[in-house]
């Protein structure tokens, strides 16, 4: 079976701890057990692995869409460990799949907006929400790492958590000004709604 | 006793069709440090709060006490004493060097030049900006002005340093060094009141409030933390 058919009959790829594997293939070369090392440490708090072998039937669906292939590892075994690393296809995909975030974030956004947007009926009671959200993004944002406090290196690990923070005290900032404007529909609406109600 | 309490502060400005009010009745106390630092839009009010906290603006109504002492009384002696107004522009007439900008405030408070020097030197070290003590204003960068900015107002040794916009225009790689200074501030005792109207710059504080339409909200002080209580509308019934 051509690999362009494996890929057709397996449709796009959805799990994110497979992009987030060929992201650390990308970054080095490894043996499968080194990745599930790396992963728990990069993806810690974020993504987890279900067992040390998820990491072995994740692989093997880079394989298949040939995103990664095999390298002979530097072992001296009978069975020398097979080394992983990324093909040019990979670094491809990789790149479409990181862009391809943003509509997921939009996604998220307009459900918290259409959730919200439920309670309009009692605005002192989607008011009382949007507080907490406000206070929650406020807590977040005091609590953003300093980029001059830790991880002040070139590490790739280090980069990535300077990138993580910027990008979300930066998405902070955005939903606090988008906070003020749900306050003044609020008011809007509440000042519109007939007294007693 | 807080360092600094704001207590039923109001102020509002009245512009040519309608009041504006840019404070409603607000409250806000700052122990020693803490660094607080509050967001807010264009036009929110955020430097009014910090003028008036600082005692350089009188607020319409409400009180605002320093050490349990009324600013509206005492803010002249307080004022570069126990509290630090950062001011961020430079007056050419008080000096073009560097380290002329934070001697000043010392010789003006009668300090000697030789010791007036010294702490000086001191306050630069203390921001980083030793290297920049001999340059003349014009040669600095935002980010290295602050600094100097900053060590000119820590010369005066205050318990309260407030501070607009102390990111304002740095670079955006510089931009943490600075919020980095004023956590370190904070964590040597020296309470931090800032503003900003950039999220990235609540990075680190101890409390992040924001300010729009005249109201004062975030967090409370931790010691008067309570649970948020959600409201229900008149009438709700859970079913199932």
């Amino acid at each position: 079976m051509g690999a362009e058919r494996v890929r057709e009959q397996q449709g796009s790829m959805q799990s994110p701890v497979n992009w987030a594997l060929l992201g650390l293939v990308i970054e080095r070369p490894s043996y499968a057990y080194k990745l599930a090392q790396r992963f728990d440490r990069t993806y810690e708090g974020a993504l987890s692995l279900s067992s040390t072998s998820h990491v072995y039937t994740a692989l093997r669906a880079l394989l298949d869409r040939e995103l990664i292939e095999e390298v002979p590892g530097s072992g001296t075994g009978r069975q020398p460990k097979p080394c992983y690393r990324a093909t040019g296809q990979g670094l491809e995909h990789y790149q479409r799949w990181l862009v391809s975030q943003l509509p997921e974030e939009r996604r998220r956004q307009r459900l918290f907006a259409v959730e919200l947007a439920a309670l309009m009926s009692e605005p002192e009671l989607a008011r009382t929400v949007i507080d907490g959200y406000e206070q929650e993004c406020l807590r977040e944002a005091g609590q953003s790492t300093l980029a001059g406090e830790a991880y002040a290196n070139d590490a790739p690990s280090a980069l990535a958590s300077r990138l993580a923070s910027e990008e979300n005290r930066l998405a902070l900032g955005a939903r606090l000004a988008w906070v003020q404007y749900v306050r003044a529909e609020l008011r809007k609406i509440a000042e519109r709604k007939p007294a007693g109600r | 006793m807080s360092l600094l309490a704001l207590e039923g502060v109001r102020k509002s400005y009245t512009g040519l069709s309608r009041e504006r009010v840019v404070l409603a009745e607000t409250t806000l106390e700052i122990e020693p440090g803490e660094l607080v630092v509050v967001w807010g839009l264009k036009g929110s009010g955020r430097s009014t709060l910090l003028r008036i906290a600082a005692g350089i603006e009188a607020p319409d109504s409400g009180t605002v006490r320093f050490e349990g002492r009324d600013l509206r009384q005492h803010g002249e002696e307080l004022l570069g004493g126990g509290v630090g107004f950062c001011e961020r522009t430079f007056r050419c007439a008080e000096g073009q060097g560097v380290l002329d900008q934070v001697m000043v405030g010392l010789l003006a408070r009668g300090v000697s030049p030789r010791q007036a020097r010294t702490r000086a030197q001191g306050a630069l070290e203390r921001v980083g900006a030793e290297d920049y003590a001999a340059q003349r204003l014009g040669a600095l960068e935002a980010s290295e002005s602050v600094r100097v900015a900053i060590a000119r107002t820590l010369a005066l040794e205050p318990a309260l340093l407030v501070i607009d916009e102390p990111t304002r225009g740095a670079d955006l790689l510089e931009r943490d060094g600075i919020l980095a200074l004023l956590r370190s501030l904070a964590g040597e005792g020296i309470a931090v009141l800032a503003s900003t109207a950039e999220s990235t710059g609540l990075a680190g504080a101890d409390r992040a409030l924001v300010l729009n339409e005249g109201e004062l909200r975030g967090a409370p002080p931790p010691a008067l933390a309570t649970v948020l209580e959600l409201r229900r509308p008149a009438g709700w019934r859970a079913t199932g």
